[in-house]
């Protein structure tokens, strides 16, 4: 069991009201899988993925991770939680603009002590030759590869994806789902993909459905399909 | 191997380059300012400690009539003292060939062999005596200098009404002559003023002293320095038998209190400048780190998801100012210790020491670097800890848009909407970025400061001119005799060829008491009516003297601790030196020295004296003829001790003030930079948040000269607010400063001229202009074609 969710609840509160968001969520996840979270935009996708993830607390309940409970742990315990454990793909890459994609790689290969070395990892998403090109000099999938390359060159145990496809034109995310399912496939790397686009759960090996704060199915995909097939 | 960060923190400065040479430049400026100051103010004391020690400058003098030499060895063993030596001091006339006016000069007597004695001098030119002849001299350097004598020249002196030729054989200067002033003038002269010294031998018989001195100089043992008094009072008592004694202290000693008080007056001044550029270069740091911080949102999110510590990302952007603050610093500390060097090198021209030592102080200059670097952290501190603070969930959401607020102004809905669209978005800028508006404000009002207050000195020196030689002093020549004349001795003096006019004048030399106060002066009677000696009240009206009772300038008074009406104590230098209990009937203004009148035959009768005077002050006719002709006279008058000319010293005072107007001009263009400073940064940072508005309004087609409009306007009103505070504070620094100078000898008038106030806005307006040349030049060199496509 790689993560155990045990009624999580997440409240925001803003000025005088409290806004709910999560409520009651219980969930499990196996390790090596790719599970794949959907749900509308605002249904609390990125607040749940922020709870594994160490960048926020749940405002009760419990966050297991490989046994341990996360939602007690200290700041810096929590740190090092998202150094060691976690590597985040978001939707928008957040690239430091002023680095070229093999330094933008280093930035996370530094301060963890047993990485990959950053060409690997990005010749893992098929990027060798693009090592000394800034951002800004990238396509839009191009840079997501290196935002991937980025969360994967610290070998985390767990990679989670915040809408990784979100941002890119159907050709460009089916590059960056095939580069998600190689990893997954050739170095065992358990990965949460979430999105509010159905059709990727193809790629999974688990479908989690979220709805105004709670968990509304929870699947196992019958029919895996390969990421050049996904369509939307 | 740099680490990515690194890299990241280097590219990010480069990006920001223009900003950051700006803060940098005010940061270094302020640094080099301090610098500057310090090692200026240490490099002239240390050179004036190691020239008082080369010349074993004394701790007191004692003047006497006549001192046998045999006495010394006794008197040597007074408790407190450590060395006496006695030598012989006279005032003589001194006749240049080639000088019309006769010259003032004193003559020391000196051992004939080098010896390092008591108030020694450093050699110049030439050497030391020769055994050869009796009538050889060393004379000041500076005065040969000013007047082209060279050793093996020959000079004439006016010495016990003979005229006597000497051989100049060496040049020197003397510690205890770095303000070398004649008697009777008010500025150090080089060329009307000279120190003769010559062989004891020589000195005894052309004085009638043989065997014997008219002045003990002497140091005391270590013990005694802050004690002199007490063995002055022993010393005084045991020369009772040689006639009046009167001694001086060090602190008392002219040129020391000049020299002194100069270094403290140059140390506390100029701090003002360099802290002020230091806050403006914080507070210009803190809105620049707060707006990175703002910009760096997602990617400090993004780290922080990664793995990387608070502690880890503070020690990052802390590096920014670290690196601000060290290489503003490092500039700011070499071009310090240029201007230091530069400095001391226009000193040269007031001191003459014997050597200036021009030595860096490498504690001065760390700690100057470890200044900048704390400003720097400290303006970093804000925005850090904004970066610190951040949660990175919420770093990863967009951020909330800037909630956009009404202005007070816009309740007045007319006028808003006449207002067109660009002023309300500078108004609307201006308060909703409060801290940059105060940044603005706060930097170009310190410019204006200064800047007044600079102008404001040049006010101040040119008031101090006017009023002492045209107001005060309004006579052409002051003559002053060895002693006493009767009235006869004045007639036979206006006499003399040239004078339209003249005016007799009795100085008493006294030492002034109250309670436990006292001051050393004189007292100057004038006769009534007297038309050039004008003592003037504080609003600058002449008075007149009052038939009893003395007047004291504003500096005595406040000395002594009198006013008006209040009995003072007078002890006369010489004569029966009696108590005398004078009321005090009025205080005037003076700017320079500390004096005191009254009325000439009421002085003559508290001395017990009739009409007696002893010195003339006299208008001469000013066709070239008669004043030569009077010169020729005045050589041959013989009791005469000194002689000034007073259009030649008002002459020499503005002379001696240009160097600081070469200051001055230094310091407005540092003030310019502070008074545009936090407008330009303040207006390059919005410049670079606007990057997409600025793009909307080109792709509409406004010109680069309509945007920068915008930006023009956010500057007029800010700096306009600058300028209106800082006319008062500006007043207000130039009050601190005028205190400041102050010193026994000379005070600074408070004094605006009215150009001032308008001179200071309409630099404040170039200096706007100026300040909005480089914010247009971003503007046009602005990639909008880019900034449209990118999605910030
Ligand atoms: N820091 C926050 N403060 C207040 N409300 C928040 C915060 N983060 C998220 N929310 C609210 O929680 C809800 C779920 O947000 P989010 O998890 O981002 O949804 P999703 O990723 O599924 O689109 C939204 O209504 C959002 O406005
Ligand atoms: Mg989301």
């Amino acid at each position: 069991m790689l993560l155990k969710l045990v009624d999580v609840d997440k409240t925001y509160r803003m000025g005088d009201v409290d806004v709910p968001v999560l409520h009651h969520v219980n969930l499990r996840i196996e390790e090596g899988q790719i599970t794949v979270i959907v749900g509308p935009s605002g249904s609390g996708k990125s607040t749940l993925l922020n709870l594994v993830g160490g960048i926020d607390r749940p405002t009760s309940g419990s966050v297991f991770f490989r046994g341990h409970d996360i939602s007690d742990y200290s700041e810096r315990q929590l740190t090092d939680y998202r150094r060691d454990r976690i590597g985040f793909v978001f939707q928008f890459y957040n690239l430091v603009s002023t680095l070229t994609a093999l330094e933008n790689v280093r930035v996370s290969t530094e301060i963890v002590r047993d990485a990959m070395a950053p060409q690997d990892a990005l010749q893992l998403v098929g990027l060798s030759h693009r090592l000394d090109h800034f951002p800004a000099q990238l396509s839009g999938g191009e840079q997501q590869r290196v935002a991937i390359a980025r969360a994967v060159a610290k070998k985390p145990d767990l990679l989670l994806c915040d809408e990784p496809t979100g941002a890119l034109d159907l050709a460009t995310g089916r590059k960056v789902l095939r580069a998600l399912v190689e990893l997954n496939t050739n170095m065992k790397m358990s990965i949460i993909i979430i999105t509010h686009n159905v059709a990727i759960a193809g790629i999974a090996h688990r479908l989690v459905r979220i709805g105004s704060g709670t968990i509304a199915e929870d699947v196992a995909v019958e029919q895996r399909i390969e990421p050049e097939d996904v369509a939307w | 191997m740099v680490a990515a960060l690194d890299r990241k923190l280097l590219r990010d400065l480069y990006a920001a380059r223009g900003l950051l040479i700006a803060v940098t430049m005010i940061l270094g400026l302020g640094i080099s300012a301090y610098v500057a100051n310090l090692s200026l103010y240490f490099n002239l004391e240390l050179s004036r400690r190691s020239y008082y020690a080369q010349c074993r400058m004394a701790d007191f003098w004692i003047d006497i009539q006549k001192f046998p030499n045999a006495e010394l060895e006794r008197l040597q063993r007074t408790p407190g003292v450590s060395e006496l030596r006695s030598r012989i001091v006279m005032p003589v006339t001194v006749d240049l060939e080639n000088v019309e006016k006769p010259l003032s000069g004193t003559i020391i007597s000196m051992p004939p062999d080098p010896m390092p004695v008591i108030n020694s001098f450093v050699l110049r030119q030439g050497g030391y005596f020769t055994p050869f002849r009796r009538e050889e001299v060393i004379i000041s350097d500076g005065f040969a200098r000013a007047r082209n004598i060279r050793p093996g020249d020959r000079i004439y002196v006016l010495l016990n009404d003979r005229r006597q030729e000497l051989l100049v054989v060496g040049t020197a200067i003397s510690s205890e002559f770095v303000f070398a002033r004649g008697p009777g003038t008010m500025i150090p002269d080089k060329a009307g003023y000279v120190v003769l010294y010559v062989k004891q031998a020589f000195a005894e018989e052309a004085t009638n002293m043989e065997g014997a001195a008219n002045q003990i100089v002497g140091l005391l043992t270590p013990d005694m320095q802050s004690r002199p008094q007490l063995v002055l009072d022993q010393l005084e008592r045991q020369l009772e038998p040689f006639g009046e004694a009167t001694s001086i202290q060090l602190k008392d000693n002219e040129s020391h209190n000049q020299l002194t008080s100069d270094l403290k007056g140059l140390r506390t001044v100029n701090l003002i400048v360099p802290t002020v550029f230091l806050a403006v270069s914080a507070l210009i740091l803190d809105v620049l780190m707060v707006r990175m911080a703002q910009q760096q949102r997602t990617t400090v999110g993004m780290l922080k998801a990664t793995g990387y510590s608070n502690g880890q990302l503070f020690v990052h952007f802390m590096k920014f100012g670290v690196l601000i603050g060290g290489f503003g610093g490092l500039l700011g500390a070499a071009f310090g210790f240029w201007l230091a060097g530069y400095m001391l090198n226009l000193f040269r021209q007031f001191y003459e020491f014997s050597r200036i030592i021009n030595r860096p102080y490498p504690s001065i200059v760390l700690g100057c670097i470890g200044l900048g670097v704390v400003i720097a952290l400290l303006g970093a501190f804000r925005g850090v800890q904004q970066v610190v603070k951040l949660r990175p969930a919420d770093a990863m959401r967009p951020k909330p848009p800037e909630v956009g607020r009404r202005v007070l102004l816009e309740r007045w809905s007319k006028f808003w909407e006449s207002l067109g669209f660009r002023w309300q978005m500078v108004i609307r800028g201006i308060v909703r970025h409060r801290l940059r508006t105060f940044t603005g404000v706060f930097s170009s009002m310190m410019g204006a400061a200064l800047i007044l207050q600079t102008l404001q000195i040049d006010d101040s020196f040119r008031e101090l001119i006017s009023f002492t030689f045209d107001r005060m002093l309004v006579s052409d020549f002051d003559l002053s005799f060895k002693d006493e004349l009767d009235y006869g001795g004045f007639i036979e003096t206006r006499r003399l060829p040239g004078i339209d006019y003249a005016e007799p004048i009795l100085t008493v030399g006294c030492t002034f008491y109250n309670g436990h106060r006292s001051k050393r002066g004189a007292v100057t009677g004038i006769q009534q009516g007297a038309r050039l000696t004008v003592p003037r009240d504080t609003v600058g009206d002449p008075i007149e003297v009052p038939e009893t009772g003395v007047i004291l300038t504003r500096r005595l008074a406040e000395i002594l601790a009198v006013s008006p009406g209040d009995p003072l104590v007078m002890v006369p230098l010489t004569g029966a030196r009696q108590r005398l209990t004078v009321p005090v009937s009025r205080v005037v203004e003076s700017f320079v020295g500390t004096a005191a009148y009254a009325d000439f035959n009421y002085l003559n009768s508290l001395v017990g004296e009739e009409q007696a005077l002893n010195s003339v002050q006299a208008k001469v006719s000013t066709e070239s003829g008669t004043v030569r002709e009077f010169y020729r006279a005045l050589k041959q008058t013989p009791r005469l001790q000194g002689f000034s000319a007073l259009r030649e010293q008002k002459s020499q005072l503005i002379e001696l003030l240009k160097p600081l107007k070469v200051v001055n001009r230094f310091l407005i263009a540092f003030a310019g930079l502070l008074f545009c400073g936090g407008i330009v940064t303040s207006s390059l940072i919005s410049l670079a948040e606007r990057k997409q508005e600025i793009a909307t309004f080109r792709v509409l087609g406004y010109q680069p000269r309509q945007i920068g409009g915008i930006f023009l306007r956010e500057s007029l009103i800010i700096n306009t607010l600058g300028v209106l505070f800082g006319l008062p504070v500006g007043y207000g620094f130039a009050y601190f400063i005028n205190r400041a100078v102050g010193t026994d000898l000379t005070r600074l008038p408070f004094y605006f001229e009215n150009s001032t106030w308008g001179l200071t806005i309409v630099l404040g307006a170039i200096f706007t202009v100026l300040g909005y040349l480089p914010v247009y030049r971003a503007v046009r060199r602005l990639d909008w074609i880019g900034a449209l496509n990118v999605n910030e």
